[in-house]
């Protein structure tokens, strides 16, 4: 009985990360066509919904920890995949005039790749039962040069967005009401771009520190 | 006796050790330590026995009562202790006192100065009585918290870390300004009147209640300061291991049942989260100590620690169990009293 449990989780998460794969991968494909064919103005039209299915995916994740499918812990993917559905949701699908920035094609090169390379790494350990140490080393280093290129990206949009969420008063819920409360979004925003600023370091320090421990632990072995 | 410290690290913390009688207490060792380091004041030192390296075990944390004997092993008259810095350290009662100070003078600002015309609304407004009550509830619980801090609580031997006191006081101060800011406001939509005096009705005798608790729970310890722990027992204390929170936070809910407003709720939620926590860790630490062995009491079977639902919620989300565990879903056995508390 266990062992088919454990069967039928690897087969699960192997189609999972495999599925969620192949949609960062066109993102990526969509995304340098677009590019090269168009100009920057054009890519998020081109990825826009490989993007938001494969990025919306992500949220099966939080699912996976918090009944112990996986054991990456619920705290740590939480504002991750947070940040993401913000940016992809709360920003970019909820305000187009934001869609033509050259930043969202930084955005979604650098997630895309990101993407790619740890899909396919878990699809790797979960259908095969391992990955080759190249792939480990891409896993754990490419974050160093990506995950500065996303975050910047991240933060010009949403600054770059703060004039197009003011005015348009999206998402604001405003006094009187029965609950008393209220709401401003383009006040949240400010906030979430505070934010980034002790989260940044703060997550980029402890993917060092992950590298450090994936890297020497593969060569123990 | 002779005495070495190492620092965590396993470096010689002072340089050849310190000498003591054989007689000395933990409290002496302090003493001696304090006077050599300048710096390091007693209740910033924490004193524990080596753990051999890669075991798991929670190292021993010396009592400052105890001889320094006890600790020895076997024969040995010399003594191998860890030594750790915890910081500048304040007491409790300042630590409590600037965290409850803030809400207490935040939010009659919000309430008698125009406050809101730096955002943006106009100087004229109407003060509807329930704000009026609702500033009167608030200053007296904070109130009463300041005074049971001076004159009823009895705090253990233990000092708090400085950092505490900014990290206190921001969640203090910043609920405190944001719930003052939604009750105070112009635009406050005020609930039925029998609804108002059903909350603060409620909230006051929880308010009563949880003052009775402390006395209670201060009645458990000797005036002198040596702390420690007892079974508390009566009144709630005979359902609840942690009544206090209990009451506390029905007290909060009352104050939400009357003003309603989504900023006192979200308080409410991250509070009772907060002090669940405390009640699961002190129900197990009081069921630990008490297990009825070497003449000690057994602790009572049937109490919960504070509110029976939301000590779940809290273990499954600390990851404690999976949420899809069946441990955590399948009925136990419950005795009367308990059906009265779960919510």
């Amino acid at each position: 009985m266990a062992s088919a449990l454990t069967l039928l989780r690897r087969l699960y998460l192997s189609i999972y990360n495999w599925i969620v794969f192949i949609g960062w991968f066109q993102v990526l494909f969509l995304a340098l066509k677009a590019l090269k064919e168009s100009g920057h103005e054009h890519v998020y039209n081109a990825v826009e919904k490989p993007l938001l299915l494969a990025q919306s995916a992500a949220v099966l994740e939080i699912l996976h920890g918090l009944i112990g499918l996986v054991r990456s812990p619920v705290s740590s993917t939480l504002p991750q995949i947070g940040s993401r559905l913000y940016l992809t949701w709360g920003i970019l699908w909820s305000f187009p005039e934001i869609r033509t920035h050259v930043l969202v094609t930084s955005l979604v090169i650098s997630w895309a790749i990101t993407e790619i390379i740890r899909y396919s790494f878990f699809g790797m350990k979960e259908a095969f039962g391992f990955a080759p140490s190249w792939h480990l080393w891409l896993r754990y280093s490419t974050f160093l040069l990506l995950y500065p290129t996303g975050i910047s990206s991240e933060v010009g949009l949403i600054y770059f967005a703060l004039p197009y969420i003011k005015a348009s008063e999206k998402y604001c819920i405003r006094m009187p009401n029965k609950w008393n409360f209220s709401f401003d979004y383009f006040y949240a925003a400010i906030i979430a771009l505070g934010i980034y600023v002790p989260g940044s370091p703060h997550l980029y320090r402890y993917m060092l520190a992950q590298r450090k421990r994936a890297l020497s632990k593969s060569k123990k072995e | 006796m002779k005495v070495t410290l190492v620092s965590r690290s396993g470096r010689e913390f002072i340089k050849g050790g310190l000498e003591l009688n054989d007689s000395a207490t933990v409290a002496d060792l302090q003493e001696a330590i304090h006077k050599r380091t300048k710096k390091f004041y007693p209740s910033r030192q924490r004193l524990t026995l080596p753990v051999p390296s890669g075991s798991r075990e929670r190292p021993v944390v010396l009592n400052y009562k105890k001889n320094l004997k006890d600790y020895c092993d076997g024969n040995e008259n010399s003594l191998t202790l860890v030594f750790k810095d915890l910081g500048p350290q304040v007491s409790y009662r300042t630590l409590f006192f600037f965290e409850y100070l803030g809400p207490l003078i935040l939010y009659p600002a919000f309430y008698y100065f125009p406050v809101y015309k730096f955002f943006g609304y106009e100087e004229k407004r109407v003060i509807h009585p329930v704000q009026t009550y609702a500033l009167y509830y608030w200053c007296f619980h904070y109130f009463k918290r300041i005074m049971e801090t001076f004159f009823v609580h009895r705090f253990s031997h233990a000092t708090s870390p400085l950092s505490n006191v900014f990290r206190n006081c921001a969640y203090y101060w910043s609920f405190g300004s944001y719930i003052a800011y939604y009750v105070n406001h112009p635009l406050y939509t005020p609930v039925g009147d029998l609804q108002m005096k059903i909350g603060f009705g409620f909230g006051v005798v929880c308010q009563l209640a949880n003052f009775y608790c402390h006395i209670i729970l201060k009645n458990l310890r000797s005036p002198d300061g040596s702390g420690g722990y007892q079974i508390p027992r009566g009144f709630l204390f005979n359902i609840v291991t942690c009544a206090n929170y209990t009451t506390e936070i029905y007290q909060w809910l009352g104050f939400n049942i009357a003003t309603q407003t989504v900023a006192g709720y979200v308080f409410l939620v991250v509070a009772t989260s907060i002090m669940t926590n405390w009640a699961l860790a002190k129900h197990r630490r009081l069921k630990k100590l008490f297990d009825g062995k070497d003449g000690r009491p057994k602790y009572p079977r049937s109490r919960r620690s504070a509110i029976a639902c939301s000590e779940t919620l809290v273990a499954s989300s600390a990851g404690a169990q999976p949420l899809l565990s069946p441990r955590l879903w399948l009925p136990r056995r419950r005795s009367a009293y308990s059906i009265v508390l779960y919510c």
